[in-house]
């Protein structure tokens, strides 16, 4: 439905994508409250519910944040800044088919329609040999687990007869009631999605990627890309995961990946010199938190997912804004910015202090959340405090920064700051802590 | 036998043998051409099951297009035997002992498995692989993810512009 918008909004600059986007975010929200614009027939393909809307405009308000804030960037990072706008279009496209989808053929689709752009975008810097490595690195790992999850569907189609996601069982002669076509078709689509989130023994391709990346590439690849791809995941559990628990133990197998994830990601941050690696890092253990709600799907789940969205994207954006102006990406480089840009330092302590997890920011709650979901369950406790310690480790890497920012001497070089990018990073923070403040605000508008 | 299972048994044999032959033969441009008997002896199954489309399909893209495009790649790169880099013992160690894991469990779920018993391919029967059906079903049922694939196809086209395209 709302694809066709999309693909015609080629936009040459930035002003007219952040236009496109928000249009598409006023049509979005009016189609959340029932006013449809046309209706097309998708042959139960697609299937939009409140949740998908929901998701749909905390990914479109992170975008559009996202190109006021960095649109400067995108055109300086190469020759065709309308091709890159142009991309992450498609990219959103994609993302809406995830958020929609009811057919296994449609997450196909929307998978590959939101890698094949995101592969460019990560090659867009063409004179950069770590950036033609990282597309290079990306392109083969995610063509290979691309074809995981292909050979995944087509065994899950022998095993049930039908790419729809919702399907009858019948318990002739199979085990459990379940066909084991279905369990080892869903143990590599499993492995696909793990890979497209980035969760821990399929997160190799992270760091290089994110670092090689051009950063204002890297922070939209971190976000909503990857939120998205949580959105496809939790869609997936919540059918085909849940019918199908009584012949394997999918808990067990999310409990051990998340704490995989969460020890790689927050240990290896830990030891990282540059600011930028520490970020992608940081993203996989984020992507561990995310994970929490894919371990028991119900409602306080997805209603995490969501909020967990807005608070990382929203945070994360604003930290990867203020990285790409400066000059060095270490962590030395950020030493006494709160001299020299007292603004920037001080939204920036928001936003990290939002990924910490700590109370009156976005961050806390989205965290909270994640981990009621698991208490919800009545086992598995030793999962939420292993949780909570790594949060408590992830505490130290991102006030390494803070450190740097305000206790350290030397003089942060940055590029010019113009008086209206500060402005969009107050208003930025300032959201970030309303949501810490009042989570409603947000989660109000799933029940509508 | 009946003719079909002699033709069914043989085209097996032939698919399985040029598989392996593909991975254990020395020469890159002797794997190319292994696989394209593999491709030939999938497409004569294709044929079996009365999926005449889908056998001429595979031949096309994959036997024609794809194992051309294979064939450059090797020839531009100039890989031979001396120049293949050696590879750690142990990582040979540890990819044999995963992938004969993943093997042992798919063997053993597919021998546990009762519904696979007593069933048989239907052959020579059934038209849904003719392509006036699959035609009907691709514009009917199937013409949202169909129309959909366009946008992949766009983007990947931009993207091959943007990449390819001198600076």
């Amino acid at each position: 439905m709302i694809c066709s918008i999309i693909v015609r909004n080629k936009g040459s600059f930035r002003h007219i994508a952040a236009f496109g986007l928000l249009i598409l975010l006023i049509a979005n929200i009016l189609e959340t409250y029932g006013k449809d614009f046309f209706h097309v027939n998708t042959m139960q393909l697609l299937q939009f519910d409140r949740f998908g809307f929901l998701f749909n405009s905390i990914a479109l308000g992170a975008t559009l944040i996202y190109v006021l804030l960095t649109g400067k960037e995108i055109e300086k990072s190469g020759k065709y800044a309308a091709e890159y706008f142009t991309l992450i279009f498609f990219v959103l496209c994609g993302i809406f088919i995830l958020s929609a989808y009811d057919n296994l053929l449609m997450l196909f689709l929307g998978i590959e329609i939101m890698s094949i752009p995101l592969y460019i975008l990560t090659g867009s810097d063409k004179r950069n040999l770590k950036s033609n490595e990282a597309a290079l690195k990306y392109f083969l790992m995610g063509a290979f687990s691309t074809g995981l999850m292909l050979m995944g569907i087509a065994l899950m189609y022998g095993g049930t007869g039908t790419f729809q996601l919702e399907v009858q069982r019948i318990s002739v002669g199979m085990y459990k009631g379940v066909s084991f076509l279905e369990i080892t078709g869903l143990l590599f689509l499993m492995v696909a999605m793990a890979f497209k989130v980035s969760a821990a023994p399929f997160h190799f391709w992270t760091p290089d990627v994110y670092d090689g990346a051009p950063a204002v590439f890297t922070s939209f690849m971190a976000t909503i890309v990857k939120a998205a791809a949580f959105v496809a995941f939790i869609k997936l559990c919540d059918v085909r995961m849940t019918a199908t628990l009584g012949a394997i133990d999918w808990k067990l197998l999310f409990a051990l990946i998340i704490v995989f994830t969460l020890l790689i990601g927050n240990i290896t941050a830990v030891f990282q010199q540059s600011v930028k690696r520490m970020l992608a890092y940081s993203s996989i253990a984020q992507a561990g938190f995310m994970l929490f709600a894919l371990f028991n799907v119900n409602d306080v789940a997805k209603e995490g997912l969501l909020l967990y969205t807005a608070a990382y994207s929203l945070a994360t954006i604003g930290i990867f804004a203020i990285l790409v102006k400066m000059k060095d990406y270490t962590f030395e480089g950020y030493n006494g910015l709160a001299k020299t840009q007292p603004v920037l330092a001080a939204t920036n302590t928001v936003f990290l202090l939002s990924l910490a997890g700590i109370p009156l920011t976005a961050g806390f709650f989205a965290k909270y959340y994640m981990l009621a979901a698991v208490v919800k369950t009545g086992s598995y406790i030793w999962l939420v405090v292993v949780g909570v310690l790594f949060a408590a480790v992830s505490v130290y890497y991102y006030f390494r920064v803070i450190q740097a920012m305000y206790f350290r001497n030397g003089n942060a070089a940055t590029e010019t700051i113009t008086f209206s990018f500060k402005t969009g990073l107050i208003i930025l923070a300032a959201i970030i802590i309303l949501i810490g403040i009042l989570p409603q605000v947000l989660l109000n508008w799933f029940y509508f | 036998m009946t003719a079909s299972e002699i033709i069914f048994w043989f085209l097996s044999v032939l698919a399985l043998f040029s598989a392996i032959m593909v991975l254990i033969s020395r020469n890159p441009v002797h794997s190319v051409l292994w696989l394209i008997v593999v491709f030939f002896a999938i497409s004569g199954h294709y044929i079996l099951l009365n999926a005449q489309f889908l056998a001429i399909v595979n031949l096309i893209v994959y036997a024609g297009a794809i194992m051309v495009l294979f064939l450059f790649v090797i020839m531009l790169m100039n890989l031979n035997t001396e120049t293949e880099p050696q590879r750690n013992t142990w990582l040979k160690v540890i990819g044999v002992i995963s992938g004969g894991l993943l093997l042992t469990v798919m063997v053993s779920a597919a021998r546990s498995a009762g519904e696979l018993s007593n069933k048989t391919a239907l052959i020579g029967a059934g038209d849904i692989g003719l392509i006036q059906n699959l035609g009907k079903v691709l514009f009917n049922q199937y013409v949202v993810p169909f129309e959909i694939t366009s946008v992949l196809f766009l983007s990947a086209m931009v993207g091959a512009v943007v990449i390819g395209k001198k600076d």
